[in-house]
């Protein structure tokens, strides 16, 4: 099957392995923490030599693996009947969602997106909610505006 | 029209007592053991306790009684509630879903009825957007008349129930099948202790020698037999549920809506509207696939989120799996119950067994360690994990026709779910990288139903079908075709 057009702003993968550095610092101060206390109440070396290598091997995954991955999964394009996604490395997923269906639009923007000048989207339908993560601002606010534009001109064929 | 604000009949106030003595009625006890347990006179302090606590309840009950108000104003209907957090809702008559009209015992002494109002919109909380617990039949009819004159149809009468076009009836000798089979699985085990409980009395526990293996064999069957009569009784009060629930099932359309009446000492009505229909879903438990029945939902556009009662209708709680296209053909005629569903390819069901096997093998091998000769047994437990698998491989299966989707899937309850595709809210097609390997996927479509979403979902169908079924549901197929070039 062909793949959908376009992709997600390269700057994307900046703000992935940012908030994935965050998350590691958390994971690490989790980890340090059973090591001390491991350490101070003499418990198995191993235990804590496993949790440190584990803890490497996350990071690395979390902040330079997955990021590039999902970035070069990751797809979209809206058409004018329809809209369709594709993400995921490990289970690869597409979905469908006609126009019609949508009911309303939000576009996020959290800190570090804000920062990076990017915003997320999220098209609503009556029973599910899909993300398109990591856009440019501007590119964002147009597509919203679009798809609000185009799920208004869609005819319901009801 | 403005009206003005009305109550609810008093006796709504015995309700509101019986909600809150039900949650009170636990730490109350509590409480009072907690007293009485360190002073002289236990007795005196436990009735002063439970004068106050039912001073309480009686007051703040009828304050919730005082404080409930309802007015129906010409385009909505506006309830106000509340005793410490006033809360005020407004239902526009246009946004209602479904009215579901019901009598219990309390309502039919004073000739009441208990309303219930679903909107699309679904509050999350546990009941229905608006719930006028006890009003008369009259105020009744009159929200309904409301609610029908909003809904664009100009249908000004009040819907009688004995006229209209009988779709469904449910007769003595299905009534009873239903009620038979409703246990399931629990009739099964139920009916598998009974035979070993027979077995058990085959078994020559009196050949044992010592008087203390013979005590202990004696109560091992004691209490063998107390647990079958405790599932056989309990069974047996599910069937009376069961039954009193579903006597008088009735469907009948009036106009664009169907009407289902229902019960026999507590009766109620449940109106929805053809057009809410979002899917239809046929049901049959393992007693039931066996004796060839099925029972048929309709999922709703009405409902909130864990009021599944207003988004999941019965439509029809037991027919021959060969009638239901006859039924439903004359009202819901776009919808095809298929004769024939198109398997999965074989080599998923190595899939579908390896699931099981994730949670199995590792029991298995546990067991075996620790236990010892007596690990071996685990290995039943691989069986029937096995057996298990491949009866969800058989079960699932698919079909397409020009507009709809029907999929099929589950185990011990099998599900088929009719979708038409202008009421498929999304489609999602899914591959991890063991199916790419054996070129499976997973479809899974929604609709909607209550506030959420429902629809169905099946796994390692063979990849060109799940294709065909993706080409099926794109608009705009050409471009995307197109854009290939």
């Amino acid at each position: 099957m062909v793949e959908p057009q376009n992709r997600l702003s390269i700057k994307a993968l900046k703000v992935w392995r940012i908030s994935a550095v965050i998350k590691v610092v958390i994971e690490w101060s989790i980890t340090s923490v059973v090591v001390l206390l491991l350490n101070i109440f003499n418990g198995p070396d191993w235990i804590s030599i496993t949790l440190i290598i584990l803890g490497v091997i996350f990071t690395f995954l979390h902040i330079f693996l997955f990021p590039t991955l999902r970035w070069k999964r990751w797809r979209y394009e809206v058409r004018a009947e329809e809209i369709e996604l594709q993400e995921g490395f490990f289970i690869r997923s597409r979905t469908l969602i006609p126009m019609v269906r949508v009911q309303h639009v939000d576009t996020v923007q959290g800190p570090i997106l804000r920062k990076y000048k990017l915003a997320s989207i999220i098209v609503h339908t009556a029973a599910t909610a899909h993300e398109i993560p990591a856009l440019e601002e501007t590119e964002a606010e147009e597509l919203r505006f679009s798809i609000s534009k185009l799920a208004r001109v869609a005819e319901d064929d009801v | 029209m403005m009206s003005k604000p009305k109550r609810l009949h008093p006796i709504a106030m015995l309700g509101y007592m019986g909600k809150r003595i039900k949650s009170f009625i636990l730490p109350i006890i509590a409480f009072t053991f907690s007293v009485t347990r360190d002073s002289g006179r236990p007795l005196v302090y436990a009735l002063i306790v439970s004068f106050v606590a039912a001073i309480f309840i009686f007051i703040t009950s009828f304050v919730s009684w005082l404080r409930y108000t309802y007015k129906l104003e010409h385009d909505e209907l506006r309830i106000e509630e509340g005793i410490f957090v006033r809360k005020k809702r407004y239902i526009p008559y246009e946004r209602i879903q479904s009215i579901d009209f019901s009598e219990g015992m309390l309502q039919r002494l004073f000739g009441l009825v208990k309303v219930q109002i679903e909107t699309a919109g679904g509050s999350g909380a546990d009941e229905a957007e608006a719930v006028l617990s006890a009003i008369s039949k009259e105020e009744a009819q009159l929200i309904q008349e409301y609610a029908a004159t909003a809904e664009g149809n100009g249908t000004m009468e009040v819907k009688d129930v004995t006229e209209g076009r009988p779709i469904y009836k449910i007769s003595t000798r299905q009534l009873l099948i239903l009620s038979v089979t409703s246990g399931g699985v629990g009739v099964v085990i139920s009916a598998v202790l009974a035979l070993l409980s027979q077995v058990d009395d085959l078994i020559p526990f009196k050949k044992l020698t010592s008087g203390f293996e013979k005590w202990i064999a004696s109560g091992l069957l004691f209490i063998a037999i107390l647990v079958f009569f405790g599932l056989f009784l309990a069974w047996v009060i599910a069937l009376i549920g069961t039954m009193l629930k579903y006597a008088n099932f009735k469907v009948i359309k009036i106009n664009s809506d169907l009407v289902i009446t229902q019960g026999l000492i507590e009766k109620r009505q449940i109106t929805i509207p053809l057009k809410r229909i979002q899917a239809i879903r046929i049901s049959e438990n393992m007693v039931r696939q066996f004796l060839g029945y099925a029972t048929v939902y309709v999922e709703s556009a009405g409902g909130s989120s864990t009021n599944q009662e207003g988004s999941k209708v019965t439509l029809i709680p037991i027919v021959k799996l060969n009638q239901i296209q006859s039924i439903i053909e004359p009202e819901l005629d776009e919808y095809l119950v298929p004769d024939s569903f198109t398997p999965l390819p074989k080599r998923a069901i190595w899939r579908y067994i390896f699931r099981k096997w994730y949670i199995a093998v590792p029991i298995v091998i546990v067991s075996l360690i620790f236990l010892k000769t007596w690990g071996l047994l685990s290995i039943i437990l691989l069986g029937a994990m096995t057996l298990w698998a491949v009866l969800i491989y058989k079960s699932a299966g698919w079909m397409l026709t020009e507009q709809q989707l029907a999929l099929r899937y589950g185990a011990f309850i099998r599900n088929t779910v009719l979708m038409k595709k202008n009421k498929i809210q999304s489609l999602e097609i899914r591959e991890s990288y063991f199916q790419q390997q054996r070129e499976l996927g997973t479809i899974e479509a929604f609709v909607k139903s209550g506030a959420g979403g429902a629809g169905g979902k099946v796994i390692d169908m063979e990849k060109g079908d799940i294709e065909k079924i993706y080409d099926w549901y794109s608009r705009d197929k050409e471009k995307r075709d197109s854009s290939e070039k």
